[in-house]
């Protein structure tokens, strides 16, 4: 641990340099993320919510934005550091009130196992999304 | 439970001023949008895997409780976004602690100055989706309801069936 101590009028600032340990990343992810995500999640609100009435939505407008790839790498995108940034928030918050460490460990490994599981199940959805077989449901064709 | 009010009763009662109110929504915030964000990922996984199930949440999503809903994440969103960035600003400025009263005051009235025009703006939108009854339309079949409130019908949508 390396410490540099400065001066700057009355208040002293000291830098510490911290070891790479899981907790100093997951909190350098935390504002990393955060960043992305003004643009990506704020960006997503904007657009579906302002720019596109969320009354018009339909399964045929899903399936004309998955029609593109530029879209589908944005909501994967976003899938991934929207729930990473949240779930991690939430470990962060039990963390607070929650002070027996087995019950904590237990539920690390339900979040990982849920952040998983989520990621997959709907990355998978927009990977493998279908354009002409939703327009054809909704169509009933 | 105790501990559960207790943390809810002290989160109100301690004097930490508009700081600790700052860091109070932010989690607040933060679980909210997490909550919505579970129940859309796997909602919106649907549109794929099964059409018609993601065609008949959304148009129970379109009814006014779940408008005002999508409202108050629309509002949490565009907050924890700017107090977000006044955090990571402040974590990578430690000079600028001593603003930390007026940076939080900033974000609070950048937030009520983007989010109330808009927020406005979706509530006429529940409004006017309240003139006419809702008309549902599914796979060539279509459905009307009584009023903006109804639950379009399950068997519309070939669900239970």
């Amino acid at each position: 641990m390396a410490t540099t101590i400065s001066n700057t009028d009355s208040r002293t600032i000291r830098n510490v340099r911290v070891k790479a340990n899981f907790e100093r990343t997951a909190f350098m992810f935390m504002r990393s993320s955060g960043i992305i995500l003004v643009i990506l999640a704020v960006g997503h609100v904007m657009l579906q919510l302002i720019f596109n009435n969320v009354h018009y939505l339909s399964v045929e407008f899903v399936a004309e934005q998955w029609s593109s790839w530029g879209w589908k790498v944005y909501d994967m995108a976003l899938l991934v550091f929207a729930l990473t940034h949240g779930i991690n928030g939430f470990r962060n918050v039990l963390e607070d009130y929650i002070h027996n460490r087995g019950a904590m460990k237990v539920i690390n490994i339900l979040l990982v196992i849920f952040l998983v599981v989520s990621i997959v199940w709907a990355g998978y959805a927009i990977a493998s999304a279908d354009p002409a077989a939703m327009d054809a449901a909704a169509l009933g064709q | 439970m105790g501990t559960l009010i207790t943390t809810v009763t002290e989160s109100i009662r301690y004097r930490g001023r508009s700081g600790q109110y700052t860091w109070l929504a932010h989690r607040l915030a933060g679980l909210g949008i997490l909550a919505f964000l579970v129940i859309h990922v796997w909602d919106t996984a649907n549109a794929s895997f099964a059409p018609n199930v993601y065609a008949w949440t959304i148009e129970v999503f379109k009814t006014p409780f779940f408008g005002l809903g999508e409202i108050a994440v629309f509002g949490a969103v565009l907050f924890h976004s700017f107090n977000g960035l006044r955090i990571t600003l402040l974590d990578y400025k430690p000079t600028w602690w001593h603003q930390q009263k007026r940076s939080v005051t900033i974000v609070w009235v950048l937030f009520l100055i983007v989010f109330v025009p808009l927020g406005l703006y979706l509530l006429l939108g529940i409004v006017d989706s309240c003139q006419h009854p809702p008309v549902w339309e599914w796979a060539g079949q279509t459905a009307t309801g009584a009023s903006c409130f109804s639950f379009p019908p399950t068997s519309l949508y070939g669900i239970g069936s």
